[in-house]
C-alpha cells in the first residue's frame, strides 16, 4: 500500500481520535440537561424530595453579588476531595491557610497570623461559635462533623465583625449541615488505611408525623501518629467517638424549627506523663419564623460544654450558654435592614499545673451586644451600599464598636466590583489576661489582666467577582490591613527575667486572593486559587519574641482541585497544593507541594467505593511548627465503602 | 531540570524574582482559555428536571395489577397530557432504564381520549380547566395520575401531586384513589410523601 496514503489515513485517524477524546470520553451524555438528569438519577427518592431546586446560577448570582471575599465548599467538593475531617475539608478553600501540625492539631487562618492558637478567625458550626475563650482560637480536634452531613462551608476572608461580632477579624468559617429532611434513609460508611487507620459513620433518618424529620448519627475513627523529622513514631495516635441528632420541623408555611445536638469523646496518645483526653456535649435550638414579604425572625439558643485534660499541663472545662435573636425586615423594594441581639455566658474552669496556670481558675465571662446593618440599592440592581455596626461588650475591654461600609457595583449582570472599609477587634482572651507561667511564683510570664486591650484592625478591601459563562466563575480580592495593639510580651520595668503580656505591636499586611471555578468540558470540574500575602510587624523592639510569636504565614499558596467523571461510573479526583516556605520563625518550614488523589466507583445506585491517597509526593513533610516540637505528615492511603438505602 | 522550579520529593525551591514572570504567563494562559469558552444555553429548569426524574422513579415504587400489561416484558408507558414541560429531561430520565423486565416508553397526548395503554399519566398545567373531566375519563383504569395542578389531590381526585415548597419538590399522595384504581404504592414511597387522607 502507498505509504503516503497510510500516513495520511493514520493522521486522519489521529484527528478523529482527538475529536472523540475531546467530548464523549467522559462517558456522559452530551447535553447539560442530560448530564444533570444523570446526576439526579443517582439520588434516592428521599434525596430527590430533599434536593434544592433553586437553580445553581441563581445561587452563584447571590455569591457574585456579595460584597466580600467569600468562597464556598460544597458537599460534593468535600466528597470528591477525599477529605476525612473538617480541617482537611478546609484545605479546599483557597482563601484559607491550613497547616496540619500533628494527628489532631491544625493551624488555620486567613490573611495571616496563623498558628495552632490562631486567634483572629471566627468559626461557626450550624450557628454555634466554637472558639475557646482560653485563647480566642479553635481546638480543631474537638470540632468533628460527619462530613456526609455537611451541606456547605462558607469561608469569608476579611472582617465579618459587623454581622458576626468579635473575633471575626481576619475571616469567618461557617459550616452548615443539611436539614434532617435531606438526610432521610440510612447511610453506612466505613474504611481504613495507613494513617487514617479505621473509621465508621452511620446515620439513620426518618420522619415522624407530617412535617417532622430527624436523623441520628454515630461516628468514630482511629488515626495514626504523625512522624518525627527522623521518621520515628511521633506518639500522638488519636481516636474519637461521636454521636448526635438533628430534628427539623418544617410546616408548609415556611417556618423552621430545629433541635440538634452532639456528644463526643477522644483520646490522644502522649508518651509522658500520659494520654490527653477530651469530651464534650452540645444542644442547639433554632426557630426561623417568616413574617410577610421577605422579612423574618430567627431565635437561636445553645449550650455547649467542652472539656480537655492534658496531663501535667492543663485541664479546661468550658460551659457556654448563648442566646441570639436576628430580625430581617424589608423596608422597601430597595432597602433591607438586619438587626440582632446576643448574649453569651462562658463559664470556664481551668485545672492549673506547675507549668502554667490561669488565675483565677474559674471565671464567668459575659459577652453581650447588638448589631444593625442596612442594605440600600442606590441604583436599582446596580449599586448597593451596605452600612452597619456591631456594638459588643466583653468583661476585659468593655464596649467595642465594629462598623463597616461596603459598596457593590454591578455594571453588567454577573460582574461585580466591590469595596469595603471595616473596623474589627479581637477581644482579649484568658491567655492574654489571666495566664501565668510557671504555675507558682516567681512568674517569668504573666497575663496583662485588665490592662490588656482588644487588638484592633482597620481593613481596606477591593474585589471583583465575575460569572463569565455558566462554566466559568472567577474572583479576585485585594486587601490592606492596618493592625494596632497586637499582643506582645515585654519585660516588666527594671526586670530582665519577668515578662508581661501587653499590646505593644503594630502590623500592616497586604495581599491578594484569586479564585476560579471552571468546568472546561462536561464531566470535568476545576476549582482553586492563588493567594499572595505579605506581613510587616512594627514596634517589635520591645517584644521578647520580636513579633515572631504572632503567626507564621506563607507568601504564596496555590490550591487546585480537579474532579473528573469517567465512564463506567468512575470518578478520578485530585487536590494539589503548593505552600511557600514559612520563614518568620527560624528554622523555616520549607515550601512544599502536596497531592491527594481519589478514585471513586459507583457500580450500583446505593454503593460507592473509593480509594484515596493523601500527601503522595513525599514520604513525609512538615507543614508547621518550630523544629523542637515539629511533626511531619506521612504519605497515606485509605479505602472507603459507602452504602445508602 | 526545569528552569523555574526544581522539585525534589515534593518540595520546591524557586529562584527569586522568576515567580512573577511565570505567574504572569500562567495568568495570560488562563485568561486565553477563559475567553475561548462558549456560552451554553437552553437548559430545562431544575424543578422540571427533578419532576422528570420523579416520574421515572415512581414506576419503581408502584405495582400495577397484572391486567395492566399484556406480557411480562410489555413496557411501562409514561404519558404526558397537554403541554410538555420536561423537554429532553424526561427522555434522559428513562434512557437505558428498565423496571424489572419492563422497558419504559414516553407517549405525548393532546386530549384524554387519546390515552390508550398508559401506566403513569402526567397531566400538565395547561389542562387545569379540564382536570375534573380528565380524571373522570380515567376512572376505573389502572393509571397513576400525577400533576402539579393546585388541589389535584385534595379536590380533583388525582393520585399524586408535585408540591413545591421551600425550594423542594415534594409529593402529596391520595392513597385511596390509587387503591381504587388497583395500584399498590410501596411504603417507602409513602414515607417520603404527605399522604391524604391521613392514616
Amino acid at each position: 500500500m502507498d505509504s503516503r496514503l497510510n500516513k495520511k489515513s493514520s493522521l486522519f485517524g489521529f484527528a478523529i481520535l482527538l475529536i472523540e477524546l475531546a467530548h464523549p470520553v467522559f462517558g456522559q451524555p452530551h447535553t447539560e440537561t442530560a448530564r444533570e438528569i444523570e446526576a439526579l438519577k443517582g439520588l434516592s427518592i428521599e434525596q430527590l424530595s430533599a434536593i434544592d431546586i433553586t437553580s445553581v446560577s441563581k445561587r452563584s448570582e447571590r455569591l457574585i453579588d456579595s460584597p466580600s471575599a467569600i468562597q464556598v465548599i460544597s458537599s460534593e467538593d468535600i466528597r470528591r476531595s477525599g477529605a476525612s475531617s473538617l480541617a482537611e475539608a478546609l484545605r479546599l478553600a483557597p482563601n484559607l491557610q491550613v497547616a496540619q501540625v500533628d494527628s489532631r492539631q491544625w493551624a488555620v487562618s486567613s490573611r495571616g497570623f496563623n498558628s495552632v492558637t490562631a486567634d483572629k478567625l471566627l468559626v461557626l458550626i450550624d450557628g454555634r461559635t466554637v472558639y475557646t475563650p482560653l485563647f480566642s482560637g479553635v481546638f480543631w480536634d474537638a470540632q468533628n462533623v460527619m462530613l456526609e452531613d455537611i451541606d456547605r462551608i462558607e469561608v469569608i476572608s476579611g472582617p465579618g465583625a459587623t454581622l458576626w461580632g468579635a473575633n471575626a477579624v481576619n475571616g469567618v468559617i461557617n459550616v452548615t449541615t443539611k436539614s434532617a429532611r435531606e438526610t432521610q434513609g440510612t447511610l453506612v460508611s466505613a474504611g481504613g488505611g495507613s494513617f487514617l487507620k479505621d473509621f465508621t459513620s452511620i446515620r439513620y433518618g426518618d420522619k415522624i408525623g407530617k412535617d417532622v424529620y430527624f436523623r441520628l448519627y454515630g461516628m468514630g475513627f482511629q488515626r495514626d501518629t504523625t512522624l518525627l523529622p527522623n521518621g520515628r513514631d511521633g506518639n500522638n495516635d488519636w481516636s474519637l467517638a461521636q454521636g448526635g441528632f438533628r430534628a427539623d420541623w418544617l410546616p408548609p408555611q415556611g417556618e423552621m424549627l430545629t433541635l440538634q445536638g452532639d456528644f463526643y469523646g477522644s483520646e490522644i496518645e502522649q508518651l509522658a506523663p500520659g494520654d490527653s483526653r477530651t469530651d464534650g456535649q452540645n444542644v442547639l435550638s433554632r426557630w426561623a419564623h417568616p413574617i410577610a414579604d421577605g422579612s423574618d425572625l430567627i431565635i437561636q439558643t445553645y449550650w455547649d460544654r467542652t472539656w480537655r485534660r492534658i496531663p501535667n499541663v492543663l485541664s479546661d472545662d468550658l460551659n457556654t450558654y448563648d442566646l441570639d435573636v436576628q430580625h430581617r425586615i424589608v423596608l422597601s423594594d430597595r432597602n433591607k435592614l438586619v438587626s440582632g441581639l446576643g448574649y453569651r455566658l462562658m463559664a470556664d474552669e481551668v485545672g492549673n499545673s506547675a507549668a502554667i496556670a490561669f488565675l483565677p481558675e474559674r471565671r464567668n465571662l459575659q459577652l453581650f451586644g447588638g448589631f444593625v446593618q442596612d442594605e440600600t440599592e442606590l441604583v436599582e440592581d446596580r449599586l448597593i451600599l451596605t452600612l452597619g455596626s456591631k456594638i459588643e461588650h466583653n468583661d476585659y475591654s468593655g464596649f467595642q464598636f465594629q462598623p463597616s461600609i461596603r459598596l457593590a457595583w454591578t455594571p453588567i449582570t454577573n460582574q461585580t466590583v466591590w469595596a469595603a472599609v471595616s473596623r474589627a477587634v479581637r477581644s482579649p482572651s484568658r491567655i492574654d489576661a489571666d495566664v501565668v507561667a510557671p504555675g507558682v511564683p516567681p512568674y517569668s510570664l504573666q497575663g496583662g489582666g485588665n490592662g490588656f486591650e482588644s487588638e484592633r484592625l482597620i481593613a481596606y478591601e477591593l474585589g471583583y467577582h465575575t460569572q463569565l459563562t455558566r462554566r466559568l466563575g472567577m474572583s479576585i480580592a485585594g486587601f490592606y490591613n492596618d493592625y494596632d495593639d497586637i499582643r506582645s510580651v515585654e519585660f516588666l520595668p527594671g526586670s530582665t527575667t519577668q515578662t508581661i503580656i501587653v499590646n505593644g505591636l503594630r502590623a500592616k499586611t497586604y495581599g491578594a486572593e484569586f479564585s476560579l471555578l471552571w468546568e472546561p468540558i462536561d464531566g470535568w470540574r476545576l476549582r482553586g486559587g492563588y493567594t499572595y500575602f505579605k506581613k510587616r510587624l512594627l514596634d517589635t523592639g520591645s517584644d521578647v519574641n520580636h513579633g515572631t510569636a504572632e503567626g507564621n504565614d506563607p507568601h504564596h499558596q496555590v490550591v487546585l482541585q480537579s474532579m473528573v467523571d469517567l465512564p463506567a461510573h468512575l470518578e478520578f479526583d485530585s487536590l494539589v497544593r503548593y505552600v511557600d516556605n514559612l520563614d518568620e520563625i527560624g528554622p523555616t518550614v520549607p515550601a512544599y507541594i502536596s497531592m491527594d488523589l481519589r478514585l471513586g466507583w459507583k457500580p450500583f445506585p446505593h454503593w460507592e467505593f473509593s480509594i484515596v491517597g493523601q500527601n503522595l509526593l513525599d514520604n513525609q513533610h512538615p507543614e508547621f511548627g518550630p523544629l523542637s516540637t515539629r511533626q511531619e505528615i506521612p504519605r497515606s492511603v485509605y479505602g472507603k465503602v459507602t452504602w445508602t438505602f | 531540570m526545569n528552569r523555574y522550579f526544581s522539585i525534589q520529593a515534593g518540595r520546591v525551591r524557586r529562584p527569586e524574582g522568576s515567580f512573577f514572570g511565570n505567574a504572569a504567563r500562567l495568568m495570560a494562559a488562563i485568561f486565553f482559555l477563559i475567553f475561548s469558552i462558549a456560552l451554553t444555553n437552553g437548559e430545562v429548569d431544575r424543578a422540571n428536571q427533578v419532576k422528570a426524574v420523579f416520574l421515572f422513579r415512581l414506576t419503581q415504587f408502584v405495582e400495577w395489577p397484572a391486567r395492566a400489561f399484556e406480557f411480562s416484558q410489555s413496557p411501562i408507558i409514561i404519558g404526558v397530557l397537554g403541554e410538555d414541560p420536561f423537554g429532553e429531561a424526561l427522555a434522559a430520565a428513562i434512557k437505558g432504564e428498565k423496571v424489572g423486565e419492563r422497558p419504559l416508553i414516553i407517549r405525548y397526548y393532546r386530549r384524554v381520549e387519546e390515552v390508550q395503554a398508559c401506566h403513569v399519566l402526567f397531566i400538565s398545567r395547561s389542562e387545569t380547566a379540564k382536570v375534573d373531566a380528565i380524571v373522570a375519563a380515567l376512572m376505573g383504569r389502572s393509571i397513576l395520575t400525577v400533576s402539579e395542578i393546585e388541589d389535584f389531590v385534595l379536590k380533583h381526585h388525582g393520585m399524586i401531586r408535585f408540591m413545591t415548597e421551600q425550594n423542594k419538590v415534594n409529593l402529596r399522595i391520595n392513597l385511596e384513589t390509587a387503591k381504587a384504581a388497583g395500584l399498590e404504592l410501596s411504603s417507602r414511597l409513602l414515607r417520603v410523601a404527605e399522604v391524604v387522607p391521613k392514616r
